[in-house]
């Protein structure tokens, strides 16, 4: 009998010798709730954008992948994570996207917390018209903050608590984009769009970084893009995806094109990058925009992406913004077929994770490796816990 | 106000989940009450609603409570 469920060593063979990962990580319910620990608990994952509470008081309850959160501006600005329940009885606090005025008040009980989490109010705990009680000790009884951190406005969370901080473990994606270290402007509803996919999150990942499958599955964005013209970016446990050495900017009917990021080094000019970070966000960098995907996990079999567009300043032409938001959509939407084809495919039985092409594949081989290293060090470590 | 139009007005802003309005009713009920318990009962919803939208009578609510040992 196998030792555990899925054999991860042809994963992580070299990349002329090595497969796909296992049905299963697509397929069955129990690697399933392995991943969600090993690759979106234990990592710096990605939660939302910080421009989704954008005022002090903003509060946006999140499902990610079965876990309530609460993402909260608080009175000086800073954007912090709870969990998004109560300290008494564990209700839910906040149930839709709304403004605290005040505190946050359960509507349970009406405990109350301050914005930065703090417990301020336990009324009647202890009897009618009686507010404290000796073992409702309030400066122990805080909301429960989960560690966070905000690159490129996106929200990466790190639920339990395990991972090296942020800067350190990600210090080579933001050198390598060190140039795109500027205020990124969101564009506002006309620039953010959610696309609900029928496959595991993974293959999106997998999809969004390799470059090979361009000139069959976006013809258009071949025909000023050739694949000749991409390059691989392999950084192994960390992220993968493609460049571009040839990007050309939109332009409008009178030429008009959106302003440029300031001081970018020359090499931008026609040159763009596109990377999976590992586990869940898909990220995008040119002179001219930026865009962050979220892969927010629904089920095994079903991702939401949620798509934002970024500018190099506040005040783009709303027009230009809705032609760029088209334009991206559409490749979106382009890549939706195969993932989802993936996602089916996976129910063939005794398919062996796929053989990659040793020129073209290796971004997915680097990610796939990332994932067979980590439930395999989660695996390991269950197994010395048991 | 009579004690019905105080509890009618309190269950139509509950109703209306006009908490503003509601610091005011429980306030006027905490005045009107005769028992001492009575009083912190509807002074602790009036304080919660004051905290829950921001009200500035939060702080005056909440020394008045601390003053009689119901809150820290």
């Amino acid at each position: 009998m196998a030792k555990y469920l899925t054999d991860l060593a042809p994963v992580r063979a070299p990349l002329d010798r090595a497969h796909g990962l296992p049905n299963a990580h697509y397929t069955d319910p129990v690697v399933h709730a392995e991943e969600r620990e090993a690759l979106l608990f234990s990592t710096w994952a990605g939660l939302t954008v910080a421009a989704e509470v954008p005022e002090p008081g903003d509060a946006k309850p999140i499902d990610f992948v079965g876990v309530p959160l609460l993402l909260l501006r608080d009175r000086e600005g800073q954007v912090r994570v709870f969990q998004n329940i109560c300290r008494h009885r564990g209700m839910i606090l906040v149930a839709e996207p709304r403004k605290i005025e005040g505190a946050l008040r359960c509507p349970y009980h009406s405990w109350c917390y301050g914005l930065d989490g703090r417990l301020v109010a336990t009324p009647h705990v202890g009897g009618p018209g009686q507010n404290v009680h000796p073992e409702i000790k309030r400066d122990e009884l805080g909301l429960v903050e989960v560690a966070s951190h905000i690159w490129r406005d996106v929200v990466f969370v790190n639920l339990d608590g395990t991972a090296p901080p942020f800067e350190d473990y990600h210090a080579r994606i933001v050198a390598r984009w060190a140039d795109f270290d500027r205020p990124l402007h969101h564009g506002g509803p006309d620039s953010q769009f959610d696309l609900a996919v029928n496959c595991n999150w993974k293959l999106a990942v997998e999809n969004y970084c390799e470059s090979y499958h361009l000139p069959w599955v976006h013809p258009g964005l071949n025909s000023y893009s050739r694949l000749e013209d991409h390059y691989h970016i392999e950084e192994p446990e960390r992220f993968s995806g493609q460049g571009s050495s040839l990007y050309r900017q939109l332009k409008g009917d009178q030429g008009e094109v959106f302003p440029d990021f300031p001081d970018l080094n020359p090499k931008w000019q026609t040159a763009a990058e596109y990377l999976g970070f590992f586990p869940n966000v898909l990220f995008g960098a040119q002179r001219d925009h930026a865009y962050a995907i979220l892969l927010m996990p629904q089920a095994q079999g079903r991702t939401l992406e949620q798509v934002h567009i970024y500018y190099a300043t506040p005040d783009t032409d709303p027009t230009m913004r809705a032609r760029n938001s088209a334009l991206w959509k559409g490749v979106f939407v382009e890549d939706i077929g195969v993932v989802e084809g993936m996602q089916k495919g996976r129910h063939a039985p005794g398919f062996d994770g796929g053989k990659f092409s040793p020129a073209m594949d290796g971004p997915t081989h680097v990610f796939h490796d990332w994932v067979a290293g980590r439930i395999e060090a989660h695996r390991e470590k269950s197994l010395a816990a048991q | 106000m009579t004690q019905g139009d105080l509890d009618a007005a309190l269950l139509a802003a509950h109703a209306a989940d006009d908490r503003r309005a509601l610091v005011a009713l429980y306030t006027q009920a905490a005045e009107a009450a005769n028992a001492a318990d009575a009083t912190g009962f509807y002074l602790t919803h009036a304080y919660i609603f004051a905290l829950d939208t921001g009200h500035p009578q939060a702080a005056r609510l909440h020394a008045r409570l601390k003053t009689e040992g119901r809150e820290e």
